[in-house]
C-alpha cells in the first residue's frame, strides 16, 4: 500500500502493508491500484497552478510515490496577511476540491516536511523548530525505512534523541543521510529546491474578484501588465526578449504563452500585440474553463536596453524589420520566419541553415559563398533520382525523365567534382551503441531481444563523389544536376536533380 | 419638397457618394526617366505585379524575374526582401537557395524566407510585410488557385502595397487569369539562354521571354520582350530578326521582289 486516507489509518492501516494482509483487517476496503504517471502530472498540474502563491514551487519525489509540493513563500506570505492565514489558505483551497490535504510552514524544508506528516497545518516559528522536532518520531526526518527500523530497534524513536548523540558513530552506523537529513532539518545544512517553471524575478500580475474568460479580456489585460512591467524595467534600463503569460484558472490548471522578441523591448504595445498575434494561433486550443482569475505576465532574458528618444528624430513608425519579424514569427512560429545561415562546407545542403531570423547567429566570414560558383537558385529539399541518358563514363547529360517528364538537353556544362568529406571515410552513422557481448547474454537471459540497429553500409568517399553539371533543356530551363559516385569505382552511380537555375 | 431643394439634395447625395466612391490614387506606373534603348525600365515600386509561368517547373524563372526586379528596390532604408512560400510547396518546388542568390547577383541576407502552414497566414504575412517601410518587395509564391485570393484580397493588397510604397510580386502558375486589381501582369516563359563566348555548348546568360499582359511601362502595352540578366540587370535582346515581337504592319510586297521570287521559281522549277 502506497497511501491511506484517513479513515483508513484510522482502521490501524499503514503504508507499506501487504494488501492481502488489509483486506484480512478491513474486509470491505477500496482499494485502487496507483497510476504513478497519472499522479506525477497531476502534481505537476497543482505545482504550477501554485505559483500563483508564490514562485518558486517545487514537487519533491524523494520520499514518497506521489511526491510532496513545497512553496518558498519567503516575502509573499504578507500578501495573504500572514502566514497562517497563507496556509489556511492553500490548505482549504485544496480541500475544497475535494482532496485531503495537510500542509505546515516551517523554517525549513526538512522541518516544514516533519511538521506536515506528524504535525500538520501549524505554523513553525523559526525559534520553535528544534523544540518540536525533538518530540517528533525519527520517521518525520525523511529517512530510508531502514534506517527507521534500525534505529527503532534501538531505541531511539524520537529525533531529539539523536541529537546527543555522537555523530561519527551514527554516521558509521546508519550512513551519512541520516546525518545530512537531521542538518536539513535543524537548517545546519542548506537545502535547495528545484523550482518547476523558470524564476522570473521581473513580473506583473493581476488578480481579479470575479473570473474571467474572453481572450479578449486576456489580451486587455496583458496589454496593462505589459505598462506596469514596462514601467518597471525602464527604471532600472533593462529590456527582455521573452515574455510568458500565465493564466491561473479557477479549476488548478495553468496555461503559458510565450512570445520571443529578436531585440530586448519594453513596449507594452508591441509586447500586447504579440500576444494577441501568439493567441490568433492558438485558435481551439484554448479553453478559459470555469475562468481564469489571476493573470502573470513575466519577462526573461532581460538586457540591457537604453532609453531611446521618441518623437522628433526617432525613426519613422513601421519602419523597424524587427518587429515586423516579431509579429510574424509570434503568428507563424519562429521556426517558420527564417534566413539563410552559411555553413562552412562545400556540401551543398549543408552550406546552408535556415535559421529563425529572431535568434540569428553572427555570421562566420569563412563560409560566405562565393558568387564565381555557379549555384542554382532553388534548391530541392531532398535531391530527386532522376533516368538519365549520358555518355559513359563522365559526358554531359543529354536527357533525363524527372518527375516522369522528359527533357532534352540541347546544352550543358560540367562536370563540378565536389568530393565528399574523406576524414568521415570508413566509419557509419551509428545512432545507438551496438550492445557488448556481455550484455547481450544478460539480455538473452531475460529473454529480451537485443535493440535493432540498421546495417547502414559503410561510408566510402568514391561512393558520395559528386559530379554537377548544370543541364539546359530547349525549353530554356536549367537544372543542376549531379551522378552521386564514379562510373568504374563506385558499385552503381546513379544520378539525380538537385536544384533550378532561373 | 419643393424641385429646387430636391435638387439640392440629389446634388449633396451624388457629392458623398463620390466621396465615398473615391479610391486612392494608385501609383503612376509610368516612369518618366530616361533610359537607354536597351535596358529594361524596372517598374515604379508600390505596385503589385502578378507573374505568370505556364507550369510549376518553371518557377525558378519566375523567382528570378521577382528577384532581379527586387534587387533594383533595395534602399538603404528598404533592405530586406520577404518571400513567403506555403510549406508543403516547399517540398516540392524547393527553396531559394542562399549561394544561388549570391551567383544571381542578389545579396542573400537581404532575403528572408517566410514559410506559413497556409494560405489565410500567408496573406495576412504578406498584408503585415506590405506595411513595413522597410521592406522593399515581398515575393509571395502561390502555387494553386486558392479562393481566399479573389479579387477582394488584390484589392486589399494592392491598396497596402500603394500605401507603404513596397512592392509585391505575386508568383502564379497555369493558364487560368482571375480577377486581381494587379496593376501589371506578366507572363514569362523561360527562353534559350545566350551563347557564351568560349563555349557553344555551355548554358550563358539567363533569358526569359516576358510578355506584358496587363497594365502599362513607359508607353508599352501588351508588348513582348526578350530579357536578359547580366550583371548590372535587365537587358532587352534584340531578336526581331530571328522572331517579331509583333506583327508589324507590313506593305504589301513590292513588285520587284515579286519579280524576284518569281526568278528563283523558275529556276528551282
Amino acid at each position: 500500500m502506497a497511501a491511506v486516507d484517513r479513515l483508513a489509518a484510522a482502521q490501524m492501516l499503514y503504508i507499506g502493508q501487504n494488501l492481502a494482509d488489509a483486506h484480512a483487517m478491513v474486509p470491505d476496503l477500496t482499494a485502487r491500484e496507483i497510476d504513478l504517471p497519472l499522479l506525477e502530472a497531476a502534481f505537476g498540474i497543482f505545482a504550477d497552478w501554485h505559483s500563483n502563491a508564490s514562485p518558486l514551487v517545487a514537487v519533491m519525489n524523494d520520499m514518497n510515490a506521489y511526491g510532496d509540493l513545497v512553496l518558498d513563500i519567503t516575502g509573499v506570505s504578507h500578501l495573504f496577511g500572514s502566514e497562517l492565514a497563507m496556509l489556511r489558505t492553500m490548505v482549504l483551497r485544496l480541500r475544497q476540491l475535494g482532496y485531503a490535504a495537510d500542509g505546515a510552514v516551517a523554517s525549513t524544508i526538512g522541518a516544514a516536511w516533519a511538521a506536515s506528516h506528524f504535525a500538520p497545518n501549524r505554523v513553525v516559528a523559526a525559534d520553535q523548530t528544534g523544540s518540536l522536532l525533538d518530540g517528533l518520531s525519527v520517521a518525520a526526518l525523511r529517512l530510508l525505512p531502514m534506517q527507521i527500523a534500525g534505529l527503532t530497534q534501538m531505541g531511539l524513536k524520537q529525533i531529539g534523541q539523536l541529537r546527543g548523540r555522537d555523530r561519527k558513530g551514527l554516521q558509521a552506523r546508519f550512513g551519512a543521510s541520516l546525518i545530512m537529513r537531521i542538518d536539513q532539518a535543524y537548517g545546519y545544512l542548506e537545502e535547495r529546491m528545484t523550482p518547476r517553471l523558470p524564476i522570473a524575478e521581473r513580473y506583473a500580475e493581476r488578480k481579479f474578484p470575479d473570473p474571467i474568460g474572453l481572450m479578449d479580456d486576456v489580451l486587455m489585460t496583458t496589454h496593462d501588465l505589459g505598462i506596469q512591467l514596462g514601467i518597471r524595467l525602464e527604471s532600472e534600463g533593462l529590456g527582455a526578449q521573452a515574455f510568458h503569460l500565465f493564466l491561473y484558472r479557477v479549476d488548478h490548471k495553468v496555461m503559458t504563452l510565450s512570445v520571443n522578441a529578436g531585440s530586448p523591448t519594453r513596449e507594452p504595445g508591441h509586447i500586447a500585440r504579440l500576444f494577441a498575434n501568439r493567441a490568433e494561433r492558438l485558435q481551439g486550443e484554448y479553453d478559459a474553463g470555469f475562468g481564469i482569475d489571476m493573470i502573470r505576465l513575466a519577462a526573461s532574458s532581460v538586457s540591457p536596453l537604453e532609453a531611446s528618444q521618441l518623437g522628433a528624430f526617432s525613426r519613422q513608425d513601421g519602419t523597424d524589420l524587427g518587429r515586423l519579424y516579431d509579429r510574424m514569427s509570434s503568428r507563424l512560429g519562429m521556426f517558420s520566419v527564417v534566413r539563410s545561415a552559411f555553413v562552412d562546407t562545400h556540401i551543398p545542403e549543408r552550406a546552408v541553415r535556415l535559421e529563425p531570423v529572431i535568434a540569428r547567429s553572427a555570421d562566420n566570414p569563412a563560409s560566405m559563398p562565393d558568387p564565381e560558383q555557379e549555384r542554382p537558385l532553388r534548391l530541392l529539399p531532398m535531391p530527386e533520382p532522376i533516368g538519365i541518358t549520358a555518355e559513359v563514363p563522365d559526358g554531359p547529360p543529354m536527357a533525363m525523365t524527372w518527375r516522369r517528364v522528359s527533357y532534352r538537353f540541347v546544352k550543358a556544362e560540367g562536370p563540378e567534382r565536389l568530393n565528399a568529406e574523406w576524414w568521415r571515410s570508413g566509419q557509419r552513422l551509428v545512432l545507438v551503441p551496438p550492445a557488448t557481448p556481455q550484455e547481450l547474454e544478460e539480455l538473452k537471459k531475460l529473454g529480451k531481444t537485443p535493440p535493432y540497429i540498421p546495417n547502414v553500409p559503410l561510408f566510402y568517399t568514391w561512393n558520395a563523389v559528386r559530379d554537377y553539371y548544370v543541364a539546359e533543356d530547349a525549353g530554356g530551363r536549367r537544372f543542376w544536376l549531379f551522378r552521386l559516385g564514379i562510373y568504374g569505382v563506385a558499385p552503381n552511380p546513379t544520378w539525380y536533380l538537385h536544384g533550378f537555375f532561373s | 419638397m419643393s424641385g429646387l431643394a430636391k435638387q439640392e439634395r440629389l446634388a449633396a447625395l451624388r457629392a458623398s457618394i463620390a466621396n465615398i466612391e473615391r479610391r486612392p490614387v494608385l501609383s503612376d506606373p509610368v516612369s518618366t526617366q530616361a533610359h537607354a534603348p536597351d535596358q529594361f525600365i524596372v517598374p515604379a515600386p508600390g505596385l503589385v505585379q502578378e507573374v505568370f509561368a505556364d507550369e510549376r517547373r518553371n518557377t525558378a524563372a519566375l523567382l528570378g524575374f521577382a528577384l532581379g526586379q527586387a534587387r533594383s528596390l533595395l534602399t538603404p532604408v528598404r533592405r530586406a526582401v520577404i518571400y513567403l512560400q506555403m510549406l508543403a510547396e516547399a517540398q516540392e518546388m524547393g527553396l531559394p537557395y542562399g549561394p544561388g542568390l549570391a551567383t544571381f547577383g542578389f545579396d542573400p541576407d537581404a532575403l528572408v524566407l517566410i514559410r506559413p502552414a497556409n494560405i489565410v497566414e500567408l496573406l495576412w504575412a504578406v498584408e503585415e510585410a506590405l506595411a513595413c517601410g522597410a521592406v522593399a518587395a515581398v515575393i509571395a509564391d502561390i502555387a494553386g488557385h486558392p479562393k481566399v485570393l479573389d479579387f477582394t484580397a488584390s484589392r486589399r493588397l494592392s491598396l497596402r502595397a500603394d500605401a507603404g510604397g513596397t512592392s509585391l510580386f505575386l508568383l502564379r502558375y497555369g493558364a487560368w487569369r482571375e480577377a486581381s486589381a494587379a496593376q501589371l501582369r506578366w507572363h514569362l516563359v523561360p527562353a534559350l539562354s545566350a551563347t557564351t563566348q568560349f563555349d557553344a555548348r555551355a548554358p550563358g546568360e539567363t533569358r526569359w521571354r516576358a510578355r506584358l499582359e496587363r497594365g502599362v511601362i513607359g508607353d508599352r502595352q501588351n508588348q513582348e520582350w526578350l530579357l536578359e540578366w547580366t550583371e548590372n540587370g535587365f537587358h532587352i535582346v534584340d531578336d526581331r530578326e530571328r522572331r517579331p515581337a509583333q506583327p508589324v504592319e507590313r506593305p504589301s510586297l513590292p513588285g520587284d521582289l515579286f519579280a524576284d521570287l518569281a526568278d528563283r521559281l523558275s529556276e528551282a522549277g
